[in-house]
């Protein structure tokens, strides 16, 4: 299906010099999925260069916090049993930052001629900064301008770090708080609808 | 000379939903364009992670309309490969029904507008007329006329009997040959040629470069489609065709358009005959445990992917989507340079604009 080139793992390797994990499975159709953890974010321009270079094509980039494993706070969650299988989130990121709740994952989804390729760079929340792709990426742009006003992470070297979807006027990092369904959704209605099945309660004998 | 701005929306009669856009004008030509956008951010992805799993199949149904089946199907497959679980070949080709039939109706509407933006009313009613008939698919095989609710984990939540199979074929033979004398239109008529040739042009280079996606990139020489790329659901069992042009203007992305409609049609035509028998999804639901997955589709605006993350409880951890209209956006700014202020709207029309989609 997708010819990888056979480089690839070395590219990434030599633009690593901190480390990477490489992992890649193929599926039954014959569609490649490769994910690499770095252990420093600073190797990410470097990497982002090879790929670049592959002719690979940026397509978004996810952020998140992952919660720590043992911690869940309201879910009854058996963690100690989950931490074996080995599919776990580990205590600490590859590259020693801690998951606690509060630091960042960002994984950036590439795309090479059908097989998917996605970094994973980790950051601690004292030290949330990395490097801005759009001088590889055009589309890098939109991409990091969607998650700098959901997260409090930095972007180093952002061409136009305005406000994307949000409006100015709207606290930031809208995805690191709790908001209200009923802010969230903008609940309005009317009590016609309660009305009416009270009304009909009533008519139906109980 | 001077240049004055003139603002374009956020409600605007062209656009079915608000997208504002700054227009720096010299006269009657475009010099630059500034999008503002957010006016229907929902927030939707937080709200996918305060819902269960199960739940937010019914959720991402409702991000789009007209991609309205790409959503909870990238977002099965992504859950699918967290828990191991394997589609039945039964509703591997269900899913690829419901995704082709709403590929037609999504690309009729968007050729159809542009008609309508010309001021070609009798065109406009006659593609939606042409349309109506999948309309009337989807209501008889699903119920609904745009949130078909066709898939779950593991598969689909409908089935196709013999007749429904017999009637679906007989409805394809009703709609081919009036696509192909739309075809006929589009590409001859004066009108249409006249207003849509040459403008909104997109390079190839600046396809590549603003990684556009779907019938905007293979408008512009760009021959990528998920369905081949990266087959799912039943894809990688029949031959996709993928149309490409090399104009990148407002009538190539209408054209490239119109033939998929009529390879869908192809296709819908192999699935349904060839649909092989068996279960459609399984009968318990599945654990989710704790992993991550991506997930890609070809949604009728080109490729939609999903990041799946889930920590072993019931609800998702992280759920992230990218909409191929999210990049187009960004190139409009070039493809508006040096259009004249009249072809705006059909210029934005051009890259089959999804404003909830892309805010979500």
């Amino acid at each position: 299906m997708t010819e990888l080139p056979v480089d690839l793992e070395a590219r990434l390797t030599a633009a690593a010099p901190a480390g990477l994990r490489l992992i890649q499975n193929t599926d039954a159709k014959g569609v490649t999925v490769l994910w690499c953890e770095l252990a420093d974010k600073n190797d990410l321009l470097g990497v982002a260069q090879e790929i670049k270079a592959v002719k690979g094509r940026l397509m978004t980039i996810s952020v998140f916090q992952p919660t720590p494993p043992e911690s869940d706070d309201d879910e009854e969650e058996d963690g100690d049993e989950k931490s074996d299988d080995g599919e776990a989130v580990p205590p600490a990121s590859l590259g020693g930052i801690a998951i606690d709740g509060k630091s960042y994952e960002l994984a950036y989804h590439f795309d090479l001629d059908g097989a998917t390729l996605t970094i994973q760079v980790f950051l601690a929340a004292d030290a949330a900064e990395v490097i801005s792709l759009t001088p590889l990426f055009r589309n890098a742009d939109w991409c990091e301008r969607d998650y700098m006003e959901n997260y409090s992470i930095h972007v180093i070297g952002h061409p136009d770090p305005r406000r994307l979807f949000l409006d100015p006027s709207i606290e930031p990092m809208a995805l690191e708080r709790l908001i209200p369904l009923s802010t969230l959704v903008n609940a309005a209605s009317t009590k016609a609808l309660w009305e009416k099945i009270i009304s009909h309660q009533s008519d139906t004998p109980s | 000379m001077s240049t004055y701005t003139i603002p374009v929306g956020p409600l605007h009669v062209a656009l079915e939903e608000p997208m504002y856009f700054k227009v720096e004008v010299s006269g009657e030509t475009v010099v630059s364009v500034d999008i503002t956008a957010g006016h229907v951010h929902r927030g939707v992805e937080y709200l996918l992670s305060k819902r269960t799993i199960f739940q937010n199949i019914t959720l991402t149904e409702r991000i789009c309309s007209l991609c309205s089946n790409s959503h909870p199907e990238a977002y099965c497959m992504a859950i699918e490969q967290i828990a191991g679980v394997v589609v039945s070949p039964r509703g591997e080709y269900l899913r690829a029904v419901a995704d082709e039939i709403k590929r037609i109706a999504s690309h009729l509407f968007n050729v159809g507008i542009m008609a309508h933006l010309i001021g070609f009313e009798s065109l406009f009613m006659h593609a939606m007329e042409i349309r109506e008939i999948m309309q009337d698919v989807k209501e008889t095989v699903f119920g609904n006329r745009m949130d078909i609710g066709a898939n779950c984990i593991g598969g689909v939540r409908y089935d196709l009997d013999d007749d429904q199979r017999s009637w679906l074929l007989g409805q394809l033979d009703r709609l081919e040959p009036q696509i192909d004398e739309l075809v006929g239109i589009y590409t001859t008529n004066r009108s249409i040629l006249n207003r849509t040739q040459g403008i909104g042009v997109l390079s190839p280079a600046e396809a590549i470069e603003y990684a556009v996606a779907g019938p905007v990139a293979r408008a512009s020489g760009v021959a990528y489609d998920v369905r081949v790329k990266s087959p799912y659901t039943a894809y990688d069992k029949l031959t996709v065709e993928v149309p490409t042009r090399t104009a990148g203007d407002v009538w190539s992305r209408a054209m490239i358009r119109l033939s998929e409609v009529k390879i869908s049609i192809g296709l819908l035509r192999r699935l349904i005959e060839d649909l092989p028998d068996g279960p459609t999804a399984p009968a318990e639901r599945p654990e989710i445990p704790a992993g991550e997955a991506i997930a890609k589709c070809e949604a009728p605006r080109g490729e939609l992917i999903y990041y799946v993350r889930t920590n072993g409880t019931n609800k998702p951890e992280r759920v992230k989507w990218r909409v191929p209209s999210f990049m187009n956006w960004d190139a409009l700014c070039t493809m508006l340079k040096g259009a004249r202020i009249s072809d705006i709207a059909l210029i934005v029309n051009s890259i089959d604009p999804c404003i909830s989609c892309t805010e979500r």
